[in-house]
């Protein structure tokens, strides 16, 4: 390319940029101020788990099996279950799960035998504690019913 | 230049380290640069600072397990890695996914590859001084994103895949929301000409700079893109057609000389090819189940070994998994393409400019995790 030619073309080259950029500026804003507006999250969102409640029972319906502690990857959920009677099934005590590894796969929504998992919605899960990921999620789940 | 940089009256040679934290090498790469004046005497990429031990971890946990990792090998093109690893495991296993289930993944996957380069778009651009392009492409970058976070629940790190299918099956809404961003991306291309492929400056920043030709290309195991750029159709796509890609009518582009502005030009024109395979998965997207479902949560493979490559957005990918019949790998090892992509900077960065070695190190597109993984 020769240096004029390289001037002129290159010159209007720049103006075309420019004029692209020039016709954004009426284009419709595509962000959102967060704190003041914020996004519905989409049905599928995978936050933390948390135990369903089923409205036939009134409670969650977690049998204590302990499939979705053995298929984390992350070793991340404890679950704890005691039987009433000797011939009764079991029933979770405590489900305490450590966020602050949590990779949010699905493993255990996925494997949950009584489908009593269940993702949340929640996001803003930030703490000032590492303790603040630990939650019981039975505890979690009645306190949220009381 | 090589005149002026062959015979020097004084060597005063010093040693630059380019990185491991510096905006342009895109997470923690370090490259010890030896420089005589601007010039470039010898580059040395330093890797290894974000080693996680994914291949040891796979080995430690069960094929499921191991899922949601392969995601985070190449955070940028997540789905891909796990398109991948499920069908090295069903290649091993036996395991057939339904016909319906095919398709979603290469959907997803190609939706996947498009966010990638769009991201590597911005990026490069914003490594070479121009701010603005890069807000254009992550505004079209945030419609897949929104797409794949509707049926996968995650914007980046998706495990989405699984064996013998996909964890969600896609709706009405996620084709008509696909089908919209595909009209959209291609109604896009005229600004970013506009915009980027005719800049003046972009062209004198580019063109003719870290050329890769196809015999250096070849020696250090260069793939993907920049492979493509020096004039090799080799996409693994069509080499070795994997999941349903052969029912599909694209092109594989390449380039010309290798250069920087060749390597932009392919991965442009690789966004449109993929639109392409999108809209014909879409038009052949047969009904059916989308998981099959006689598949175990621990899969325990028979004796034996698997190399399955696949093309993920930045080469040839693959995945190489022993098993010994009990439910964990015995041995499980990834190639990954970037690994390639940057040692051959050892020969290209040579007798360049410092400016310049900004530029190559974005044309190649490497995810430095990825390398280190």
């Amino acid at each position: 390319m020769g240096y004029w030619k390289d001037i002129v073309v290159g010159g209007r080259s720049l103006v075309e940029g420019m004029r692209v950029t020039g016709r954004a500026l009426f284009k419709p804003v595509v962000t959102v101020p967060y704190p003041r507006r914020r996004l519905e999250m989409s049905p599928a969102y995978r936050g933390h788990i948390e135990l369903k409640v089923f409205p036939e029972t009134g409670t969650h319906g977690c049998i204590a099996c302990g499939t979705c502690q053995r298929v984390c990857p992350s070793g991340v959920i404890k679950v704890q279950g005691v039987k009433e009677h000797a011939r009764s099934g079991k029933v979770a005590t405590h489900y305490v799960i450590d966020f602050t590894r949590c990779s949010l796969c699905g493993l255990c929504v996925e494997s949950c035998p009584t489908q009593t998992l269940q993702f949340s919605t929640e996001y803003e899960l930030a703490g000032p504690s590492r303790w603040d990921g630990v939650v019981d999620l039975v505890q979690r789940m009645e306190e949220s019913r009381s | 230049m090589a005149e002026q940089f062959a015979e020097p009256v004084r060597q005063h040679l010093y040693s630059l380290n380019l990185g491991p934290q510096h905006p342009s090498t895109h997470g923690v790469l370090r490259v010890l640069l030896t420089l005589d004046g601007e010039y470039i005497v010898e580059a040395d990429p330093v890797i290894g600072y974000g080693h996680r031990g994914h291949e040891k971890m796979g080995e430690n946990r069960t094929y499921l397990q191991f899922m949601p990792n392969t995601s985070r090998i190449d955070y940028l093109s997540g789905l891909l890695y796990n398109h991948g690893f499920c069908l090295a495991v069903e290649k091993l296993t036996g395991i057939e996914p339904p016909e319906r289930a095919r398709y979603i993944r290469v959907i997803c996957a190609e939706l996947n590859r498009i966010s990638s380069h769009l991201l590597w778009f911005g990026t490069y651009l914003m490594d070479l001084g121009a701010f603005t392009p890069f807000l254009y492409c992550f505004d079209d970058r945030e419609n897949i994103l929104d797409i794949l976070d509707r049926v996968s629940g995650s914007r980046l790190t998706y495990s989405y895949c699984r064996f013998g299918g996909v964890t969600r099956d896609i709706d009405d809404v996620f084709i008509e929301q696909t089908r919209a961003f595909v009209k959209r991306l291609r109604s896009r291309w005229k600004d970013y000409h506009n915009l980027v492929t005719k800049n003046v400056i972009f062209i004198h920043r580019t063109r003719d700079v870290g050329v890769i030709d196809k015999d250096l290309a070849l020696r250090f195991g260069v793939t993907g893109p920049n492979l493509r750029a020096a004039g090799v159709p080799f996409d693994m796509r069509k080499v070795e057609p994997y999941e349903v890609y052969d029912r599909f009518d694209f092109e594989i582009p390449v380039g010309e000389k290798g250069d920087a502005l060749d390597r932009y030009r392919v991965r442009l024109e690789e966004m449109e090819q993929s639109c392409r395979i999108i809209e014909q998965a879409l038009d052949q997207l047969p009904d059916g189940p989308y998981r099959q479902e006689r598949v175990r949560l621990k899969v325990k493979p028979p004796r034996g070994e698997v190399y399955f490559a696949f093309e993920s957005a930045r080469g040839q990918t693959a995945y190489y998994l022993v098993s010994d019949g009990s439910p964990y790998p015995y041995r499980c090892h990834v190639r990954v393409p970037s690994f390639g992509n940057l040692h051959c900077l050892t020969e290209v960065l040579r007798e360049t400019l410092v400016a310049d070695a900004i530029s190559i190190l974005g044309s190649i597109d490497i995810v430095v995790p990825e390398i280190d993984r």
